[in-house]
């Protein structure tokens, strides 16, 4: 269960996606989970979904990775998308049981919210499953540079990232070798309440943090021994340089937001919608 | 041939928490000279400061009394920590705490990085260190889905790349399987053979010491004995006495000699053995 833990791991690949400047991938991100929240019309929802589909099947991840990163929201998709449904009354009602009236502005709210949700997860998933975790720290490091002349050490803050990526499966490996080692002793880590089980996880956690500290000792000795010293003066074995397809890759996404942008002024919104279902079931009706 | 690196009659305390009792040393008085192009073996239990010369040898830590000299550098002077480091590198016991970054190239470009090294140089550096280790095919995959054997040798990948002249290895075999044992021994020994790199290994495998050119036991923080493999393991009796053995193929010819079968006493390693049993069936 702990294995299927898929965040900040990367899937080497040769794609379009993979190649893609770093830098790029990352403010392409930021823009698309910023226009994804724009989005109030189905035109627009349909292009930036159309648009993430393209970028899925073109950067070759499997789809089944996809699915993997969606269903940790899963439960928070359906609290939302069910109390949408519940609290929303807007639009005329489609089904009345007792106190509960469940409309079509709910159901279009619903729709809406959990798209967004899992458009951005699968969106932000796909970064850091084409872009190698030093590449990306990288990135950072280079984008967010400019902050250095308030005196925060970009650098320092780019290796932490890059060091906490690199140690996740090493973690959670030690995390299964240490939740056997104290089921084999006896301990009952999955029956109980929340709290009953919260506690049982203390004896899987104090090993763990004891542990990582030791770790963190002689990974910074070894990082000694490769003439560490900060930031300065380091050079880099990748080079991150803009070629034609980071151009076209911003090209498209501006092109989807030019979308979202006048199909918001032109098209009417989801909660009209319904106020033309509204109209056109009381026509017929 | 000149001293690469040498101990100069160092003692080390590791410093203890404020009202604690002083810890004993952790090496005491040890004088200890390693040549260029050695290949040398430290045997030794647990706790008799073997590790502790590793992290001396390279700044990492500065001893409490006496010298190390690297190259004619003093390990105590800070400004000389960097160029000392390029000269004298350290493997650690698991690879797991000694890799930095996610995937093989990039882990071993990290020290050629912190060089300062022009790009297209890193990149030679790593390709070369990859193939000295053999793992030039796994330039791309990612770190933690190697096996122990694999994740050591590109460790060792890692300190190749800065070009180092000597390497310490702290225990590099003692978290792996025999066969990324054997991988990672292979691969040291390759390195100062047709790399000549000064290799110097620290172990409790007597089997692997055996293979060295020069062997040095510490026991209570101090050197016991220093010579050649047959030499030192002359001393079984002492040996025994300080809780190590003699090399298992050594052990072997000894009960066979008991036994009255002419096999010679100084046997150490695996391919002797074999060719003197195999001589001996062909005198029959």
């Amino acid at each position: 269960m702990i294995k299927d833990i898929t965040i900040g791991q990367f899937f080497p690949g040769n794609s379009i996606i993979h190649r893609l400047d770093p830098r790029m991938k990352l403010v392409l991100t930021f823009i698309y989970i910023i226009a994804i929240f724009l989005c109030k019309n189905f035109l627009a929802m349909g292009t930036m979904l159309l648009f993430l589909i393209l970028t899925v099947l073109l950067s070759k991840i499997s789809l089944k990775l996809i699915a993997k990163s969606i269903k940790p929201v899963f439960i928070i998709v359906l609290i939302t998308s069910v109390l949408q449904i519940v609290y929303n009354n807007k639009g005329i009602t489609l089904l009345e049981l007792g106190r509960l009236h469940i409309t079509t502005g709910g159901i279009f709210t619903a729709v809406f919210t959990t798209v967004r949700i899992v458009a951005l997860v699968v969106a932000s998933s796909l970064l850091t499953y084409t872009t190698s975790p030093t590449l990306l720290t990288d990135a950072i490091e280079r984008l967010f540079s400019p902050l250095k002349i308030v005196k925060i050490n970009v650098h320092s803050i780019a290796m932490m990232m890059t060091i906490a990526l690199r140690f996740i499966p090493t973690l959670i490996d030690e995390v299964d070798k240490i939740m056997s080692a104290q089921k084999s002793r006896g301990a009952d880590l999955e029956s109980g309440n929340i709290i009953q089980r919260g506690k049982a996880l203390v004896p899987v956690f104090v090993p763990l943090f004891i542990n990582s500290f030791s770790r963190a000792y002689e990974l910074a000795f070894a990082m000694e021994c490769r003439c560490y010293k900060g930031g300065e003066g380091r050079t880099r074995l990748k080079e991150m340089k803009l070629a034609a397809r980071d151009y076209i890759a911003l090209f498209a996404i501006l092109a989807c937001c030019g979308v979202i942008i006048l199909s918001n002024r032109l098209i009417t919104a989801p909660e009209q919608y319904s106020n033309i279902l509204d109209s056109f079931l009381r026509f017929v009706l | 041939m000149e001293n690469i690196v040498e101990f100069q009659n160092i003692s080390f305390r590791y410093s203890e928490d404020e009202g604690e009792e002083k810890l004993p040393l952790a090496v005491d008085g040890v004088s200890l000279g390693i040549k260029a192009g050695e290949c040398v073996a430290v045997l030794g239990h647990n706790g008799s400061g073997k590790s502790t010369l590793a992290k001396l040898s390279n700044s990492i830590l500065i001893p409490t009394e006496g010298k190390v000299m690297v190259k004619g550098m003093d390990t105590a002077d800070e400004n000389l920590s960097y160029d000392i480091r390029k000269t004298v590198g350290v493997v650690f016991q698991n690879p797991d705490n000694q890799i930095v970054a996610s995937i093989v190239e990039e882990d071993v470009a990290f020290g050629p990085e912190n060089l300062g090294l022009p790009r297209e140089e890193i990149r030679r550096r790593v390709d070369d260190a990859l193939k000295a280790v053999d793992m030039y095919e796994y330039r791309t995959h990612e770190s933690h889905k190697l096996s122990g054997g694999q994740k050591q040798r590109v460790a060792i990948a890692g300190i190749i790349a800065m070009r180092p002249e000597c390497i310490f290895f702290d225990e590099p075999t003692a978290m792996l399987d025999p066969k990324g044992r054997k991988e990672v021994m292979d691969t040291i020994f390759r390195l100062n053979r047709e790399y000549n790199i000064t290799v110097v290994y620290i172990t409790h495998f007597m089997d692997e010491a055996a293979l060295a050119d020069r062997v040095v036991v510490m026991d209570n923080a101090k050197i016991l004995l220093d010579g050649k493999p047959k030499e030192v393991f002359k001393n079984d009796s002492l040996l025994k006495k300080i809780g190590l053995d003699v090399p298992s193929c050594a052990y072997l010819a000894k009960e066979l000699r008991r036994e009255n079968i002419n096999i010679p006493e100084d046997i150490l390693t695996r391919e002797e053995f074999t060719q003197s049993v195999l001589k001996l069936l062909g005198e029959k």
